[in-house]
């Protein structure tokens, strides 16, 4: 039903039959232009990696945003909402794919040194108000609501592995940017792993050009408030006098 | 299927909302209230941020009250003048009260705010609508007209004008400090006011009640349209899309709540929606009083 959105990681890779060196993928940054849609925007990675007993992990790190979050404190004898984190540089979106289960691919110290999973992933500094709880205990929450909330996934099995001609693997997976995506610059990083250990990485770019359909109607409400406002007015409005009209109607007939 | 909404920020099921907004539109089709009081709140308990679910319900209820309205309209149910007046009284009240709303919600107090009104609102009305039917079941012993006592200050009052679908010769001043008083609530509430402006309307200003109905709803569409606007503009948490999922199944309710109403023994009805409205009060007050499963949660995103 949606637009299948293929982007050629890699452009065209030799099959000559010899192993490649490392990952291969397009270096160059590719532009997704496509008008808004409810579900979203389906994205598909490809590219050739060596074959054998080899495993890959892809991250996709979308653009910052902002966010706030709310401590609630007991103050005679009632939960009120008083302590403050805002959050300037929080990823709005990020995937981790990979070909395994994390845990069968390589140990967590590893993915720790190359910075990679959720646990790693670096929030920025928050300004914290009104509180004493130190970040770290709001980074968790934070990446608890954004896991339960969809923004931030853990795809594990997600990317395929296919044996192309002679020692080229061809791996592939497709997700879904939803609709309240940002627009902006998405990181992605390839790492390969062989028997627990990293051995060769690459990364690119994907420009989504267009924000989703949400995120349309959220960045209208917040640049234009009033415009926003009235618009909201007056599609309920109309609305409700359609749905009086249609039930007239019904009536009658 | 899977609906996101953009300001509340959360996917939700569209057909689960619609239902619910069927559920309340036919309870107010069948009490003739407006169904704001009982909508936030359970806005609010489905996860939706209290302020968010304020400002977008007060959005769904322009659409259902102008729905409203037109039918009340053609039956010529409306006294347009003192709708005008209670508006302007409420169009006062309503900065007032965004003000109140905007000010709390800088110190983390908003949801303190809206939860302890609509506890004491709730409270209120379901003992005394509790009380009046019981009272009408004969519970009380007493066959009472006295309740229309004539308030001899507020019609000695200046500025008289006539209120010709009304029948009255008032003074200005009453209807429209009521006006502001409930302008104030709408915009902290996200109501209409319906429950309030309604008593108002029958017990102080002695309006006939033929048009009362009509001329509260024919308000509402103002105030809440003035509300939805200021809230849009200060704050940015009308969430349009909610809004219009809860019209769209508030229009069906609203039909089968007409139908309903004549059906129905109206005393132990009017009984069964105020411990509804009793229970949803109390279960407001505990999310106050009762340790929250995450202490710490998200207040806004895009919107900041």
């Amino acid at each position: 039903m949606f637009k299948k959105l293929l982007i050629p990681i890699f452009s065209i890779f030799i099959l000559m039959g010899q192993m490649p060196p490392n990952i291969i993928i397009d270096e160059n940054e590719r532009d997704i232009r496509i008008k808004p849609n409810i579900a979203g925007t389906e994205v598909v990675l490809y590219g050739a990696m060596p074959s054998g007993k080899k495993d890959i992990i892809i991250e996709v790190v979308g653009p910052a945003r902002n966010i706030s979050l709310e401590e609630k404190r007991r103050i005679y004898g009632f939960w009120l909402g008083l302590g403050r984190a805002d959050y300037f540089q929080v990823p709005s979106y990020y995937n981790i794919m990979s070909s395994k289960k994390l845990s069968e691919i390589a140990d967590q110290s590893v993915f720790d040194k190359l910075r990679l999973g959720v646990i790693n992933l670096p929030l920025g500094n928050a300004k914290i108000s009104n509180s004493n709880t130190s970040q770290n205990i709001f980074n968790k929450n934070l990446k608890k609501y954004m896991l339960d909330k969809g923004q931030f996934k853990i795809g594990e099995n997600e990317i395929s592995v296919k044996s192309g001609p002679g020692k080229v693997g061809i791996f592939s997976t497709e997700f879904l940017l939803p609709s309240n995506s940002y627009q902006g610059k998405y990181f992605v990083r390839y790492f390969i792993f062989q028997n627990g250990e990293f051995i060769s990485y690459a990364e690119n770019k994907i420009d989504l050009k267009q924000a989703g359909f949400s995120r349309v109607i959220s960045l209208t409400a917040t640049n234009f408030p009033l415009l926003y406002g009235i618009l909201a007015v007056i599609l309920s409005g109309s609305l409700g006098w359609l749905i009086s009209t249609i039930f007239r109607r019904l009536k009658i007939s | 299927m899977e609906f996101y909404l953009p300001i509340a920020e959360m996917s939700i099921n569209p057909i689960g909302f619609l239902i619910l907004g069927i559920i309340v539109g036919t309870l107010s089709g069948t009490f003739g209230v407006g169904g704001g009081f009982l909508m936030t709140p359970l806005l609010i308990f489905l996860g939706i941020p209290p302020a968010i679910a304020v400002a977008s319900e007060a959005n769904h209820i322009v659409g259902s009250s102008l729905s409203g309205t037109i039918g009340h309209l053609r039956r010529k149910a409306v006294d347009i003048r003192m709708g005008n007046v209670l508006l302007a009284g409420g169009i006062l009240g309503s900065f007032l009260g965004i003000y109140i709303f905007n000010s709390l919600k800088q110190v983390g107090l908003v949801d303190l705010l809206i939860t302890a009104s609509y506890f004491l609102f709730l409270t209120a009305i379901g003992l005394f609508m509790l009380y009046e039917s019981l009272d009408s079941l004969g519970y009380f012993g007493h066959k009472k007209r006295s309740r229309y006592y004539h308030h001899s200050w507020i019609m000695g009052l200046p500025l008289k004008i006539r209120f010709r679908r009304s029948g009255l010769y008032i003074s200005l001043i009453p209807p429209y400090i009521i006006g502001f008083i409930v302008g104030i609530f709408s915009s902290i509430m996200g109501v209409g006011g319906g429950f309030i402006i309604i008593p108002a309307m029958i017990y102080i200003l002695r309006m006939p009640t033929n048009v009362v109905v009509g001329t509260s709803l024919y308000q509402i569409i103002f105030i809440t349209s003035f509300v939805t606007i200021l809230h849009a503009s200060t704050n940015q948490s009308v969430d349009i899309i909610l809004a219009l999922i809860l019209l769209l199944g508030g229009a069906i309710g609203a039909q089968i709540g007409v139908r309903l109403s004549g059906k129905l023994n109206g005393a132990w009805l009017r009984i069964a929606l105020s411990i509804l409205v009793l229970v949803v009060g109390l279960i407001m007050a505990s999310e106050l009083i009762i340790k929250p499963d995450n202490v710490i949660k998200i207040i806004s995103g895009s919107n900041l």
